[in-house]
């Protein structure tokens, strides 16, 4: 691309994806074995999870928002799964449908407070994870009721597990998602839109753009998708359980400022935070090989991130 | 003074700049401009927008470093470390952009840094308003509550505490850029009476204007600028002669002859007793063909009124009709898709008009990606047309459709934003302030792209803040005052001073 | 001199009366007050008819010393909200700060004032890095704290990898003494200095940092150094609370602190700070500490089933804040 800011986006895209390769050749020394090709896809694998939630949080983040109740939409995803299944294939679909509808509805009525109430988006899906969680927590008893005791359908976790070509089921659904919104964000009318609304909304409701509920329709996403990533990780350990969430909020964020999405919004694209999700993975696995202990996981976690945005996600000076 | 003279330097000089360069980007907005204020003297800064006035006086104030070139105090070169370098320099400054923190008090901004303190050295709040009601009544200003917050005063009051400010921290030096632009008749003649004042002992003092019988009026020497450096400082020139050496050209090159309006005048856009700010109602009909001008001061309605038939927010109580045809529109895209189609081409480029990250031809197909998808998706090759055929018959300088519109000069971005216009088709155009910040050679360019699209037919609404354009660019002249048109102008009774002085009266008893 | 009488600019003579400015001024801080003492009343109503007497002083007590640690956390967290910042690391500073008193905090009273003092130095070590990154880094405030969220967990744990130490009795009586709500004399100091603040050089660059950075720099602001200086100060609150925590538990647990990062943002958004900067009060936040509490106590005696604590939680903080800007656009337009 000729112009400054695309190679400058096209630069941090590329950023993420070196220190994802990085990471994997530097786990190859560490740990024989590492940069084998079924400890790869096993990573990149635990990567699609946060991936999947990363697209929604890449969503909003484009808009210049954010969506901090991920935690608990993606674990009441996964309860409502168990539950509506009871584990039976018979019942898969309809539960999945539910399931993601009931993910999309709460991401749509983030939207619509944030929109048309006016409340903050840290505030309101804040307040959603909250709430959330309380429905999650009361309606299954604390996921003591009995039908919580069901294990996700066979059917989606030999979807999950599933080997197609030699590539689990799950990392070719990611794969699907990827093209899908990198295509949707860069040749439809919806990421054109997004793209404008992110970089100035007043401009483009002045140029016909519809703000409000393209808005809407993005948090109604964010939702989608990490109920999206709370079926499949159900599917993924067989059972749903209380916190599994809890990781997925720091990550998906981190996973998107790491690909390069401007937290302000209006910048960056889905590939680069997709690389994000398989750097930050790819750096827990590593930390893990060397044996390193939780705190210094945690630590070098967050230096990693520090660095990498001293690298590239500096703001200009005036 | 002798333009040979100016380079050695003005040895009576209390402030002076020598040679000054600065770029922005790419454009250069001063290019080796010297100044010089004496002690005791008004001095008026004199110039087209974009002539390089406000970045002077930013380098001046400290708020900005030049390239290349010197600031000096008493014949010393000095490098200002910011405003409040400046100030302790003595220079005060009124920004052009107003300062005042729009959730603090105006006694908290009018006293900032100098604020009545208790024997521990802790701001007395409770003494601050009533501190501030003395400090506005000894420079002659009652009308403004010091307890309001500055988001809750008038656009003029602002500036008068803006003014204040300033004035009370009693600098050697007084930095004016366009004090007045929002400013009533009685408003300036305090404005004028407290920089006499400030004369009188001593200080000096430069400003900016466009009004022509206010820099009469109060300046005793001007200084002309154009296309970023010096042409002359004078201690009287008459206006047309001003106005030659502002412009560079005679002002009958500069603008373009007026095409007639066809006959018989169908009406293209007709608005019936809108309301307008608080409490004014407008009524206006613009024909197609019929370049319409909206006139007055700044913060009467202008604004409310243009951004209203466009739906952003809608007029209240508004009739609108396009080509005879009652409509309501609530919302840009309302407007956009209308009948024959509104478009707005608001007055700052930069935060309401483009969206400066994205490429040319994101900017200029956004209205209109609807008609350019199918199932959604954008057809990329109708896309590349469409916007290279606005690029080339617009004349839009641009490597390519592909580069960040923020990359392009003012002029470009401004007729990115008018193509984007022609594209989506629309017959009416709203234009606020276009030429705003523009130098001559583009503005000339945006007007003869004026005339070409009113000779295709479309009816224009144009507002803009200089009286001269609207006079001759339009063919009638409605002025607005408090959310009313107080007079309506045709040739030969259009003329500036006619329009100016409409604009300035005051309305009756009210 | 006077000005000659043509250049003056007479008075109007409607004037908005002194009350109306302060209320809409304090619109956030009022409303807070409001629900607080809404919160409190029911909850006392509620009290009464269960237990057939007033809250007595065990009541009070558990309260404040239960609302301690937030409404500390909550005071920082206002200094850089106030600033237009977010500070999301504010868990991971507790963490580490509780950590280190649970396991310093012994002997003499001395040695515990100056590990006390130690501690604090710590959490505004903590809050200068990140104001560091925010300032000279020009990074994103909300990226940067989650990053350093990270680190100063991970210290946390390094500190005190399984939950233990011990904080001496004294040290708790003293910052948290159970049987009288004395902890609300540390309230007093904090409010007293946050009016301090409010009234120094200080504070008035805070308000102008957040109100527009651009234009507080053309008034000679240093605008750098107000957002290190306000990260540094929130910083060192988070220690604070991190004693008081610790205090509370007599014991410390690297974890503990988590929560804080968010229910810290709930109490200044409850307490009327806005999130866009330049606007709120400490004061607010301390109240919104308080309502947050309350309404655990309301739910308890409600007998609400505590597995929906955070639905009526989460709720509730919707309907505060919509219905706080719904007050408040209608009193700015009556105004």
């Amino acid at each position: 691309m000729p112009t400054r800011f695309l190679t400058l986006d096209a630069m941090r895209v590329l950023a993420a994806y070196g220190a994802a390769v990085l990471l994997f050749v530097i786990g190859g020394f560490v740990h024989p074995g590492f940069a084998s090709f079924a400890s790869v896809t096993s990573i990149l694998l635990v990567a699609s999870f946060v991936g999947l939630v990363a697209a929604g949080q890449c969503f909003v983040v484009l808009v210049g928002g954010i969506d901090l109740s991920v935690p608990w939409i993606l674990n009441a995803a996964a309860i409502l799964l168990a539950t509506a299944s009871l584990g039976e294939d018979s019942r898969a679909l309809y539960a999945i449908a539910i399931t993601l509808g009931g993910g999309a509805l709460a991401g749509l009525t983030n939207g619509v407070f944030i929109v048309w109430f006016g409340v903050p988006a840290v505030v309101m899906t804040l307040a959603m994870n909250g709430i959330v969680e309380g429905l999650a927590l009361g309606l299954s008893g604390g996921l003591t009721c009995t039908a919580c005791a069901s294990y996700a359908p066979p059917i989606v976790a030999a979807a999950v597990h599933g080997v197609w070509l030699g590539v689990p089921a799950a990392l070719w659904l990611w794969l699907v998602v990827i093209v899908v919104v990198t295509f949707a964000l860069g040749f439809t009318r919806f990421g054109r839109t997004t793209y404008a609304i992110g970089n100035n909304a007043r401009a483009a409701f002045l140029a016909g753009v519809n703000v409000n509920l393209t808005t809407v329709c993005l948090y109604g996403l964010s939702g989608l998708f990490s109920a999206l990533a709370g079926i499949l990780l159900a599917g993924f350990g067989g059972q749903a359980s209380l916190g599994m969430g809890d990781p997925y909020l720091f990550q998906s964020i981190a996973a998107v400022v790491i690909g390069g999405v401007s937290i302000l919004g209006g910048r960056g694209q889905y590939l680069g935070a997709a690389a994000g999700a398989v750097s930050l993975t790819a750096l827990v696995s590593v930390l893990l090989a060397l044996n390193m202990p939780e705190y210094g996981r945690s630590i070098v976690y967050g230096v990693v991130i520090l660095a990498l945005l001293l690298l590239y996600g500096r703001e200009e000076a005036e | 003074m002798s333009l040979a003279e100016r380079a050695e330097g003005d040895p009576a000089a209390t402030i002076a700049a020598r040679e000054l360069s600065k770029a922005f980007g790419g454009v250069q907005a001063l290019r080796s401009a010297s100044f010089a204020a004496r002690r005791g003297e008004v001095h008026a800064l004199v110039g087209e927008n974009g002539a390089g006035k406000s970045t002077l006086i930013k380098i001046l104030g400290g708020r900005l470093h030049a390239d290349s070139g010197n600031v000096l105090l008493d014949g010393n070169a000095v490098r200002l470390g910011g405003p409040a370098d400046a100030a302790r320099r003595g220079i005060g400054t009124v920004f052009q952009e107003l300062t005042l923190l729009p959730w603090m008090s105006v006694a908290e901004n009018l006293l900032i840094g100098r604020e009545p303190r208790s024997a521990l050295g802790l701001i007395r709040r409770n003494a601050l308003a009533g501190e501030a009601e003395a400090v506005l009544a000894g420079l002659g200003i009652h009308h403004i509550d010091p307890r309001a917050l500055a988001s809750e005063v008038s656009l003029a009051e602002r500036q008068i505490v803006e003014v204040a400010r300033v004035i009370v921290r009693q600098p050697r030096i007084l930095l004016l850029d366009e004090p007045t632009s929002s400013l009533v008749e009685r408003e300036v003649e305090w404005l004028f009476a407290r920089i006499r004042e400030l004369r009188a002992r001593g200080t000096a003092i430069v400003f900016t204007s466009h009004r022509w019988n206010e820099i009469t009026s109060v300046a005793d020497r001007i200084t002309i600028f154009r296309n970023g450096a010096e042409v002359g400082t004078f201690d009287a020139i008459d206006e047309d002669e001003a106005v030659t050496l502002m412009t560079g050209r005679r002002v009958e090159a500069l603008y373009p002859p007026l095409p007639p309006v066809p006959s018989p005048a169908a009406p293209a856009l007709q608005l019936e007793e809108a309301g307008v700010g608080d409490g004014g109602t407008v009524s206006l009909s613009v024909a197609a063909g019929e370049i319409l001008g909206v006139g007055g001061l700044a913060g009467q309605g202008h604004r409310e009124l243009f951004l209203g038939l466009f739906g952003a927010p809608p007029l209240a109580r508004a009739t609108i009709r396009i080509g005879g045809e009652p409509i309501v529109i609530t919302c840009p895209a309302d407007a956009i898709h209308a009948g024959l189609g509104i478009a707005l081409v608001p007055e700052d480029r930069k935060t309401e008009g483009l969206l400066l990250p994205l490429s040319v031809r994101t900017n200029l197909t956004l209205p209109i990606l609807a008609q350019l998808s199918r199932l959604g998706v954008i057809r990329g090759g109708a896309e590349a047309r469409m916007s290279r055929e606005i690029i080339d018959s617009l004349g839009i300088r641009t490597p390519n459709a592909a580069q960040p519109v923020g990359a392009l000069s003012g002029g470009n971005q401004q007729k990115v934003l008018i193509g984007r216009w022609l594209l989506a088709q629309s017959r009416i155009l709203l234009l606020y302030d276009v030429t705003r910040g523009v130098d001559i050679a583009t503005k000339h360019e945006v007007y003869e792209l004026m005339m070409r699209l009113a000779r295709q037919g479309r009816a224009i609404l144009f507002y803009s803040s200089d009286t001269e354009e609207l006079t001759h660019l339009c063919h009638r002249v409605l002025v607005l005052s408090r959310g009313r048109i107080v007079a309506e102008f045709a040739p030969p009774a259009l003329t500036a001073e006619a329009v100016v002085a409409a604009a300035i009266r005051e309305p009756h008893a009210a | 001199m006077p000005p000659d009488a043509a250049a003056t600019l007479a008075a109007r003579p409607q004037r908005r009366p002194r009350a109306a400015h302060v209320l809409g001024q304090n619109i956030g801080l009022v409303l807070a007050a409001a629900i607080l003492l809404a919160s409190a009343v029911v909850f006392t109503l509620m009290f009464v008819i269960q237990q057939q007497r007033l809250p007595g002083s065990f009541e009070i007590t558990s309260t404040v010393n239960n609302t301690m640690p937030l409404a500390v956390a909550a005071i920082g967290q206002t200094v850089v909200v106030l600033t237009r910042g977010i500070d999301l690391s504010v868990g991971g500073v507790i963490d580490l700060t509780n950590a280190l008193a649970a396991i310093f905090l012994a002997g003499s009273p001395l040695h515990m004032i100056v590990v006390s003092i130690l501690v604090v130095l710590v959490g505004a070590g903590a809050g200068l890095v990140n104001g560091l990154l925010v300032g000279l880094g020009r990074l994103q405030p909300i990226v940067v704290t989650l990053a350093t969220l990270s680190i100063f967990q991970g210290l946390a744990i390094r500190v005190l990898p399984q939950p233990g130490g011990s904080v001496p009795a004294g040290y708790t009586n003293l910052l948290v003494n159970p049987d009288a709500p004395t902890a609300l004399i540390f309230l007093a100091v904090a409010i007293l200095g946050w009016m301090a603040l409010r009234r120094s050089r200080l504070g008035v660059e805070l308000f102008a940092v957040g109100n527009d950075e651009a234009a507080a720099v053309a008034l000679g602001v240093n605008a750098l150094r107000t957002k290190i200086v306000a990260y540094s100060i929130a910083g060192a609150l988070y220690a604070v609370a991190g004693l008081f925590l610790a205090a509370n538990a007599t014991s410390g647990d690297a974890t503990t602190g988590n929560s804080y990062t968010l229910t810290s943002i709930v109490a200044v958004v409850l307490g009327g700070v806005s999130l866009f900067g330049g606007r709120g009060s400490a004061i607010g936040a301390i109240c919104g500490a308080f309502i947050t509490t309350m309404i655990v106590n309301i739910l308890f005696y409600a007998h609400i089933n505590p597995l929906y604590q955070a639905f009526y939680e989460g709720l509730f903080l919707v309907v505060a804040v919509v219905l706080g800007s719904l007050i408040g656009n209608l009193l700015r337009r009556r105004g």
